[in-house]
């Protein structure tokens, strides 16, 4: 008795498809995610939105993306000190006290004002606990 | 079905089933390269060569990133990267970056490659590496990261902030094209939030040296040799690679004047590199090299780079700048290096250590200029961005930079 031989296409047409979608899907998410950088990006241009999405980022825990926004917007301004003042501080916060330092330095003396001072280093002392 | 039949039917299955992944590549190549991030910031000139074209161009904000773009920083320029997985890379001045390899699912994380040539770098992961498998090139090292907060410099720069740091003695034969210095800032193990405490092996020389504590570094002075090290990098020499990274930040940081007055960022005047069948290094000065920092004199105390000794002195007439003592060290002429071209992609442009001149602009008093204020709360700066390439207008202002006293808490 003569067996039939599964027909290939049916199969092929599936692989076809899975690869297709699959390809489609990566394609689809990828182009979100770009989506979602460009929108970080266009949030860093300037100093008042870059520091309210920073904010976001450090209420929702994502500490080194906060860094990384205010990075961005140190590059193009880099004489908002309020903005490298929250800077040094995440370092703090991310136990990274040498660089912390180093940026509280350059600070120094340019007339912080003595609460946002306060404020900003207290991360930095080793009882401190977020909320604090 | 005859045999003949059957055969030419199963070639033309297995033509089918092998235009599958030809169909699909030449769909993703229709498509272009593959995007792995967007220059999410952009400062100055920063050019990139993309896969198949012959030239560097412009970088522009939010432009697509693909592997093996070659990126290219200026003067005075800077580049983030914003990687799919957001992870960040940032160049400095006078760089050049690559990223070789870069694969990315958002439920397994994600593995990357990247090679760094020349100047200064940060890279940020953005999430857990996948099986350790991420890693940093320099020309003659390897960083592999786990999560984590690296910073590096590659060529005389690195050489001349290792000559500034006590941990790693003297003698050390640097190559001043390819010396790296590596640094973990973190997170520590004290770290708050989402982050994960930072790891990173740097092999060189084939020896591994690990490093697991925000402000451990390594030196890799030349091919070949292994990483000296791990010891704990100077507040000065990270400010020295922050200044490289950051460079306006920098400025702003030590008051610079810009604008009229040139500032001696311009390429250092590097020693040659050896000849063929020469002994390095080539001027027999083991130890050192006759590079010159780039910040010259304009640097507050604890970002002064030191004079490496035996350096031909300024002319008579240029003042010289008072570091120590308390004596407030003023922005102003210094010295600069001849303004040279852009250093070509391939070969690092050299120069002969004599070519240096004084700046056109006269010295400032010797009186310290009150340090400008900061840009206070940006809450009148919403239309206030500037584009790339701007300067901060408190870049102009001329004045010392603020106290050089490390410890925090203090006051202000």
């Amino acid at each position: 008795m003569a067996t039939r031989k599964p027909a290939f296409w049916p199969w092929a047409m599936g692989l076809c498809a899975i690869t297709a979608c699959s390809s489609v899907a990566a394609q689809t998410m990828r182009k979100d995610t770009l989506a979602e950088l460009d929108k970080l990006s266009q949030a860093t241009v300037g100093v008042v939105p870059g520091l309210a999405t920073a904010r976001r980022q450090i209420a929702s825990g994502e500490l080194l993306g906060a860094l990384a926004t205010l990075e961005r917007v140190l590059i193009h301004h880099p004489d908002a000190g309020e903005v490298l003042l929250l800077h040094a501080s995440l370092l703090c916060r991310l136990d990274d006290r040498s660089g912390s330092e180093v940026e509280f330095d350059y600070l120094r003396g340019r007339g912080v004002p003595d609460q946002q001072w306060n404020e900003a280093t207290a991360p930095c002392s080793p009882n401190w606990k977020p909320g604090t | 079905m005859t045999e003949k039949s059957s055969v030419r039917a199963r070639a033309s299955h297995f033509s089918a089933i092998a235009a599958i992944p030809v169909l699909a590549s030449g769909a993703l190549a229709a498509a272009g390269p593959q995007a792995v991030g967007i220059a999410s910031a952009v400062l100055n000139d920063v050019r990139i060569e993309s896969v198949g074209a012959r030239q560097f161009r412009p970088a522009m904000l939010r432009q697509r990133m693909a592997l093996a773009d070659q990126v290219q920083t200026g003067l005075r320029s800077q580049l983030q990267v914003l990687l799919l997985d957001k992870s960040v890379f940032t160049v400095g001045a006078n760089a050049r970056l690559s990223i070789d390899r870069y694969v990315y699912d958002p439920a397994t994380g994600r593995s990357f490659s990247a090679t760094v040539a020349k100047g200064a770098f940060r890279f940020m992961s953005g999430r857990p590496d996948r099986g350790h498998n991420s890693s940093i090139s320099t020309p003659i090292s390897s960083i592999g990261i786990r999560g984590t907060i690296v910073e590096g410099v590659v060529g005389a720069e690195a050489v001349d902030i290792a000559n500034g740091e006590r941990g790693i003695g003297q003698n050390r034969n640097s190559d001043p094209l390819t010396a790296s210095l590596i640094v973990l800032r973190g997170p520590g193990q004290r770290t708050q939030g989402n982050a994960i405490p930072g790891v990173i092996d740097v092999t060189a020389g084939g020896k591994t040296v690990t490093l697991d504590r925000p402000m451990l570094a390594v030196y890799v002075p030349r091919p070949g040799a292994e990483p000296i090290g791990p010891f704990t990098l100077s507040n000065s020499g990270l400010a020295r690679i922050q200044a490289l990274i950051f460079p306006l930040l920098a400025e702003w940081a030590a008051m610079a004047p810009v604008g009229n007055t040139p500032y001696p960022v311009a390429q250092p005047n590097r020693p040659r590199p050896p000849r063929p069948g020469e002994p390095f290094p080539p001027d027999g000065d083991a130890g050192g090299s006759s590079y010159q920092p780039p910040y010259g004199s304009i640097l507050p105390g604890y970002l002064q780079f030191p004079r490496p000794t035996g350096l031909p002195r300024p002319p008579a007439s240029t003042p010289q700048t008072a570091v120590d003592a308390g004596v407030t060290p003023q922005p102003g002429p210094a010295e600069v290096a001849t303004p040279q071209s852009a250093p070509s992609s391939q070969t690092p442009a050299l120069q002969s250590p004599t070519q240096t001149t004084a700046a056109p602009t006269p010295a400032t008093t010797s009186a310290p200029t009150p340090a400008p204020k900061l840009r206070q709360n940006a809450g009148s700066l919403p239309g206030s961005s500037q584009p790339a390439g701007s300067t901060p207008a408190t870049n102009k202002q001329t004045g010392a930079p603020a106290g050089n006293s490390l410890p925090i808490p203090g006051k202000p």
